[in-house]
């Protein structure tokens, strides 16, 4: 039977999985993008669970094509549902033509009472997963292997890259393990085969491409940390955080970096900001609430000029909010989090290739400026992955900035103050002092919390004419950011009947939203914000004032960057859009909404 | 070599005439002068209160950090430069009110530091309010009624938690305070010394006199600082009743606890045996990583 289908945008298909939480539907997924991607096509997962380690409703969806891919989508072409729960909440998404894919020993799709569901306009692939699996004598976790070999064998995939996939996951568990998991794929693929309904689609690998990278937000952030050299990172469990700690712990040792995992979020940017001072180069990450718990040390990193790196990852709040979810909320709180006033930079990853390129960027600013830089980034960036080219470790430089961190002050005599003591702080055009650490000789100093003088002394900080001095002197290095940040970024056309405003993970949904325009001839164009701060007020008010109609789009409530598009330009933009209920934008919203504020 | 005196800087004290801070930093001063160490090879990190103003008289290239956080930034500091001896110096207020978790952390995890507490059992800086180890029923201007807790006893804690160096001294001893210093400076683990260490403007009870009069040396008695059990024992001596005679309730004052041999935490990673500012001479190569993740 062959069913009318839905026009794909692009050649692709987009599966997902849906069923309870610890059926292992995440690994499963990512054991479907991990081949689709070693045989050199595009992808993007979307991973969306609860809070719990049992029980609530998980899905996982992947978009997988031959063009460029910047986002989820929420259109299906394959549900994979291991539950009845799965239809009714997805049914929706799934095109005409659409296939279901159910165990049929488990319940039969079509005697739920689910009104939308016709047996005519949607394809059933009964795969009787608890028939397979006992069959070949395996356990029920292996019919997540019989639900790939199903998909693959729908779409016309070869099965030779499940197989390889099969092997080197299972290859520490043996022959038997391997051959049982094989076995009970390939009665998946067989079976999805004879039931495909005429589906269209035929992915085929595409070998010219090579291996295509795959990676989510944390594990390109990770990359950019080692290849900058990281030698320090601690932090404490906090979702969407958490992968990174695992991440560095897993190749510390190996690569030199110490990692800790400290005893509260206060102590794990206190660590950083000790192990900063003795020249390592070192990051914490965190969410909000974590975060919240690290503000005052900010400030202290900020006031004793140390560098570091700090990455906050927002979920929805106040609070534990959702922490398994999204949110762009954080904005304001990351601007302006601790008392009193210091330089800080704030860096807002878009994709996956700006947290590697940022990343190893922030290190350079933080020893550059000696302050510390923000990765301010989202659950949406973190959690999910997608295809990138290879990250390329050769772009990285290495900029430590003032820095003696050897040998003998003495052949520093510009370091020194009038009775030839050595000055940390001691007072510049730029704002910026030349760092010598512990260990140099004649590099005595107190890196402090108080004010404090040129030498560090907190004593004699609070002398009106010091503080002013060193206030000014910290403050004016926002200055010399200015020359150093990653300025925003265009895309799109010239002209465009919407000019729209973002930052962050934002960008992803709202480049697809843009190719989905296009092809109704309605052109839009972008500006990404990629350091909040010092905020771009110059290129942001040249981009508004070339433009005929405005917009943001942020995830929050209340309009952090269009608040503060307002303030630093004077300009207040045209519409916004906002999403709060903790997903991301998705490019069909963002299209759809474009379309309405412009007619 | 230097000398005591080569170890101050040209800021003068502005601690109280008679405050216990300056019997411990002479004896520090003494030590790191007996022990031959020159000021580019140790490292101190000082927390908020009248302790940690003296981060302002010793010449060194030092840290003072924010309050009750002195512990986790000289652990970030020991662990990525071991080229380099650390000393927290913090005050019990400091270090055992908001930093306490901290210290028991910092006890079990055992990172090579030498952990100084000045400990005058009050807050000083802020005005005499009570403090985490001011004596039971003791009345200040935050407890009117009466300290109604019981003070914690820092020894036990770390007992109980593993530390393998742990001393408590008396800042008006301070020949003996200064071997105490040695000892934990020399230790290749954890060491705390808990110091008594009078407050002249706003601890009336537990003044010069009150501890002259009740401090005995440990090794005078020949203790056995092997014996865990015993330590533990001997550390509930910090209870004691608020009028207690010289004869009711002593003060000992020596190494309680010493367990050596034990692998501090830098000694087990590789990744803390080089200074960290080696890391990032160049761009880390990221192949290898990227090989695996493929």
């Amino acid at each position: 039977m062959l069913l009318p289908l839905k026009a794909s945008e692009g050649f692709e298909v987009r599966i997902r999985i849906g069923g309870p939480a610890g059926f292992g539907i995440k690994a499963a997924g990512q054991t479907l993008a991990k081949l689709f991607a070693r045989s050199g096509l595009e992808t993007f997962d979307l991973t969306e669970y609860p809070s719990l380690i049992k029980g609530g409703h998980n899905t996982y969806h992947l978009r997988v094509g031959t063009d460029t891919i910047n986002s989820h989508v929420l259109d299906t072409d394959i549900l994979v549902a291991l539950d009845h729960e799965t239809i009714e909440l997805h049914l929706a998404e799934l095109g005409t033509g659409g296939a279901i894919m159910y165990d049929p020993d488990d319940f039969d799709p079509l005697s739920l009472g689910i009104v939308d569901l016709r047996p005519d306009d949607r394809c059933m692939v009964p795969v009787p997963l608890k028939t397979i699996v006992p069959e070949v004598g395996g356990p029920a976790i292996m019919r997540n292997a019989a639900s790939l070999g199903a998909v693959l064998g729908y779409i016309g995939f070869p099965f030779e890259p499940l197989q390889e996939s099969l092997e080197t996951q299972f290859a520490r568990k043996g022959p038997a393990i391997i051959e049982q998991n094989v076995a009970i794929a390939k009665a998946g693929y067989d079976h999805a085969r004879a039931n495909e309904c005429g589906f269209p689609y035929r992915l085929q690998p595409v070998p010219e491409n090579g291996k295509r990278l795959l990676v989510d937000g944390n594990e390109a952030i990770f990359l950019g940390a080692m290849a900058a050299g990281v030698g320090f990172y601690s932090a404490y469990p906090m979702t969407p955080a958490s992968s990174l700690l695992h991440l560095m712990a897993a190749h510390g040792e190996k690569e030199g970096v110490v990692v800790k995992h400290a005893e509260d979020e206060i102590a794990a940017i206190n660590m950083v900001i000790g192990a900063a001072f003795g020249g390592t180069r070192a990051m914490c990450a965190t969410s909000g609430g974590g975060f919240s718990l690290m503000v005052e040390a900010l400030g202290f990193a900020g006031v004793s000029e140390t560098a570091c790196v700090v990455g906050v990852f927002t979920r929805p709040g106040p609070a534990t909010g959702m922490p398994t979810w999204t949110e762009q909320s954080d904005l304001r709180f990351v601007l302006h989090a601790s008392q009193g006033e210091f330089p800080r930079v704030v860096l807002a990853p878009g994709d996956h290739q700006d947290a590697f390129d940022l990343t190893w960027r922030a290190f350079n600013l933080a020893d550059q400026l000696q302050t510390p830089v923000i990765i301010l980034g989202d659950t949406y960036l973190s959690d999910n992955r997608r295809t990138v080219t290879r990250f390329d470790g050769s772009e990285v430089n290495i900029e430590r900035g003032l820095l003696v961190a050897e040998g003998d002050l003495a052949a520093h005599p510009e370091a020194l103050d009038p009775q030839g003591r050595y000055a940390r702080y001691k007072d510049s055009p730029a704002g910026v002092s030349l760092r010598a650490l512990p260990g140099v000789i004649g590099a005595e100093q107190i890196v402090n919390s108080y004010e404090h003088d040129e030498r560090g002394f907190g004593s004699r900080g609070e002398d009106a004419h010091t503080r002013v001095i060193q206030n000014e002197k910290r403050m004016r290095k926002l200055e010399l950011a200015r020359d150093l940040v990653p300025p925003p970024v265009r895309f799109g056309p010239d002209r465009a009947d919407l000019s729209i405003i973002l930052f962050g993970s934002t960008k992803m949904p709202t480049l697809e939203a843009m190719r989905i325009l296009q092809r109704e001839g309605i052109a839009i164009n972008i500006l990404q914000i990629v350091t909040l701060w010092p905020f771009p007020a110059e290129e942001v008010r040249a981009f508004l004032e070339s433009t005929r109609r405005t917009a943001v789009i942020e995830g929050n409530m209340t309009g952090q960057l269009r608040g503060l598009i307002r303030e630093h330009c004077l300009i207040d933009v045209d519409e916004t859009l906002n999403r709060y209920d903790g997903r991301p934008f998705s490019p069909d919203q963002i299209a759809r909404w474009v379309k309405e504020v412009i007619q | 070599m230097p000398t005591p005196k080569d170890f101050m800087t040209s800021v003068k004290p502005t601690w109280c005439p008679g405050c216990g801070n300056y019997g411990m930093s002479e004896a520090l001063r003494r030590a790191l002068a007996e022990l031959g160490w020159e000021k580019h090879e140790f490292s101190v990190v000082w927390g908020i209160g009248c302790h940690g103003n003296g981060a302002d008289f010793l010449d060194v290239a030092g840290m003072h950090g924010l309050h009750g956080r002195s512990l986790p930034p000289a652990a970030g500091l020991a662990l990525t430069r071991p080229d380099l001896q650390v000393i927290v110096e913090m005050g019990d207020g400091d270090g055992y009110g908001l930093g306490l978790g901290h210290f028991v952390h910092a006890a079990r995890r055992n990172v090579r530091l030498t952990c100084i507490t000045h400990n005058n059992q009050i807050y000083g800086l802020t005005t005499g309010q009570a403090s985490p180890t001011t004596d039971r029923l003791m009345q200040t201007v935050s407890t009117p009624q009466g300290v109604l807790e019981q003070p914690v006893n820092p020894i036990g804690l770390a007992l109980a938690e593993g530390a393998t160096f742990i001393a408590r001294g008396f800042a008006g001893d301070i020949a003996h305070l200064t071997q105490l210093y040695i000892a934990a400076l020399t230790h290749k683990g954890f060491a705390l010394v808990d110091v008594f260490q009078p407050c002249v403007t706003w601890n009336k009870l537990n003044t010069f006199q009150w501890f002259k009069e009740r401090v005995w040396r440990l090794e005078d008695r020949g203790w056995d600082t092997s014996d865990r059990t015993a330590a533990f024992d001997l550390s509930l001596s910090t209870f004691h009743a608020l009028t207690c005679t010289p004869d009711e309730c002593t003060v000992p004052i020596g190494i309680y606890y010493q367990q050596e041999g034990v692998p501090s935490y830098g000694d087990e990673l590789a990744a803390a045996s080089v200074p960290g500012y080696k890391q990032a001479e160049s761009p880390r190569d990221i192949n290898g990583i990227l090989d695996a993740m493929e």
